[in-house]
């Protein structure tokens, strides 16, 4: 059953298969190709050759309003939050559209969505207001309200403190136990490598490996990406 | 104040009936821009087109086919709402300027469109419309499609529409990935935001009862909407009333005492209000109740 809820994502000569159920880390220098994958996914960009299948559907040319109601959901490296909006009002948007839902329901399922990130203290303040980190939370609930298969997280660790990194961590694992499959973009190393169940390394816009996070620190390849031919 | 609205014109004289129908009208206006301006972002510099396509039309119906008030006005502001949708497929894919450069673009063209049909629209000559004075009727109208604007604003303001809106206006890529679909969303807004120009363009057309293209399609009818929409505050419900008001009682009142000048004293107080409250008057009240 697994096997046949997979999602295969090709671009260009990038192959990437998402399995249900799994945390996949994508790593890479900056410039790589990662976030330009997660906006060919999420149907900002139409790949030039290739295909996206979601469930056994291809996805490829659909517009990203459609590709998140079908159940893949993204957060932004440069967060985007609707500023003027109150946080409740931030998340809600994800439940009415994302999920189809009326407002009522919708609600409903954004006040659930805060309590589960921690931020139902403050759902009346507007994102404006709020600490960044808070937004990154803001961010992530606001995906989590159209109760997606797939999330994409892009670099959602940035710019925290190691315990607030613990924090995330302890957070997206409860994410990935909910049934949520978790596609994450993410630079430091020690938070992709301890929650990953799977890793592939990305430099210049090409996979150059694939495999489990300790086969991954050991991969020639990966280790000159990061740090040049001479540690090799 | 509805049962006060109600009564007023029974009892006051032609001036006020006159001045405070003014006022409707310009509630209206900028009230129909702040359903596109305040609550997507987009600035629409070319809006007067829509109240011009409103008064051309009615007048055009119901000098040409004799057709009866009402339904020539409803027939020319549903035509400058689906025109507006039209324009919009192309031209709300620009964000910022190029959105309002186009847009300016498309009134000066309508305006051209008019001049260019003088068999049908009077051209340069103008268009004299059927002659009512039935100066009350026109205040209740423009009353009654303020009344209808702000219980769509209202509408906007706690539905599940209007708050797609303003995650549009916030963040339109995020709103998009987040499941809005956001060119259809902008479409209805900009549709029903031209729809209200163009009834108020109607009413007009038959109040004034002549119509010129000069007139009629001015960009300072745009601009008056857009300084009337941020002074009071927009993207809110009260912020175009208040604005309309407060600006069309300013310069009433300076017209009077200084005719000639008034103009660069209404300016001055524009930018000062502008540069003081970017949040608009409303901001203001709102600060001061949140201070308490």
């Amino acid at each position: 059953m697994t096997k046949n809820f997979g999602n295969l994502i090709a671009l260009q000569d990038v192959d990437v298969v998402l399995r249900k159920g799994e945390i996949l880390g994508m790593i890479g220098p900056n410039g790589s190709g990662k976030t330009t994958l997660f906006n060919v996914i999420s149907g900002i960009y139409a790949p030039l050759s290739g295909e996206i299948r979601f469930q056994g559907q291809a996805i490829t040319n659909k517009k990203p309003h459609m590709i998140c109601r079908l159940g893949i959901a993204r957060t932004f490296q440069i967060v985007q939050p609707f500023g003027q909006m109150n946080l409740l009002e931030n998340v809600l948007i994800g439940s009415m559209y994302g999920r189809g839902m009326p407002i009522e329901t919708g609600r409903n399922k954004a006040e659930e969505v805060l309590y589960f990130v921690g931020l139902k203290d403050k759902m009346y303040l507007t994102a404006n207001e709020v600490t960044t980190e808070d937004r990154r939370r803001l961010e992530l609930a606001r995906a989590l309200a159209t109760e997606p298969q797939i999330i994409l997280l892009d670099e959602i660790m940035a710019g925290l403190t190691p315990a607030e990194i613990e924090e995330a961590l302890k957070l997206l694992y409860e994410v990935n136990r909910r049934g949520i499959s978790i596609f994450m973009v993410e630079h430091i190393m020690k938070a992709v490598m301890t929650i990953s169940t799977r890793i592939i390394v990305l430099n210049y816009g090409q996979k150059i490996a694939e495999g489990s996070p300790k086969e991954m620190a050991e991969n020639p390849e990966v280790i000159k990406a990061y740090l040049g031919d001479r540690y090799v | 104040m509805i049962i006060l609205g109600a009564v007023a014109p029974l009892g006051i004289s032609g001036y006020w009936l006159r001045f405070i129908t003014f006022i409707f009208m310009w509630i209206g206006l900028a009230g129909s821009l702040n359903l596109l301006t305040g609550y997507t972002g987009y600035l629409d510099f070319g809006h007067v087109a829509f109240f011009g396509i409103g008064s051309y039309g009615t007048g055009v119906l119901m000098v040409k086919l004799g057709m009866p008030f009402f339904p020539a006005m409803l027939i020319s502001a549903v035509l400058a709402g689906f025109l507006a949708i039209i324009v919009g497929i192309p031209t709300m894919r620009l964000r910022g300027a190029y959105f309002a450069i186009a847009m300016l673009a498309f009134a000066e063209a309508m305006k051209q469109v008019v001049l260019e049909f003088d068999g049908i629209t009077g051209g340069g000559n103008g268009l004299s419309l059927p002659i009512y004075t039935n100066y009350q009727f026109f205040y209740y109208a423009m009353l009654g499609t303020v009344l209808l604007l702000i219980g769509t604003t209202y509408g906007f303001e706690n539905s599940k529409f209007g708050k797609g809106l303003m995650a549009i206006r916030e963040a339109e890529l995020a709103a998009e990935v987040t499941g809005i679909n956001t060119l259809y969303c902008k479409l209805i807004a900009f549709g029903i935001s031209a729809f209200f120009a163009g009834i108020i363009g109607g009413i007009y057309a038959y109040w004034m009862t002549f119509l010129y293209p000069g007139d009629t399609f001015s960009v300072l009818i745009t601009m008056r909407m857009i300084i009337m929409a941020f002074l009071g505050g927009a993207g809110t419900l009260l912020g175009p009333i208040i604005g309309a008001a407060f600006l069309a009682t300013i310069e009433e009142i300076l017209w009077a005492e200084f005719k000639y000048t008034y103009l660069i004293i209404v300016g001055f107080i524009v930018v000062f209000v502008v540069l003081i409250l970017p949040r608009g008057l409303v901001g203001l009240f709102r600060q001061r109740i949140l201070a308490r």
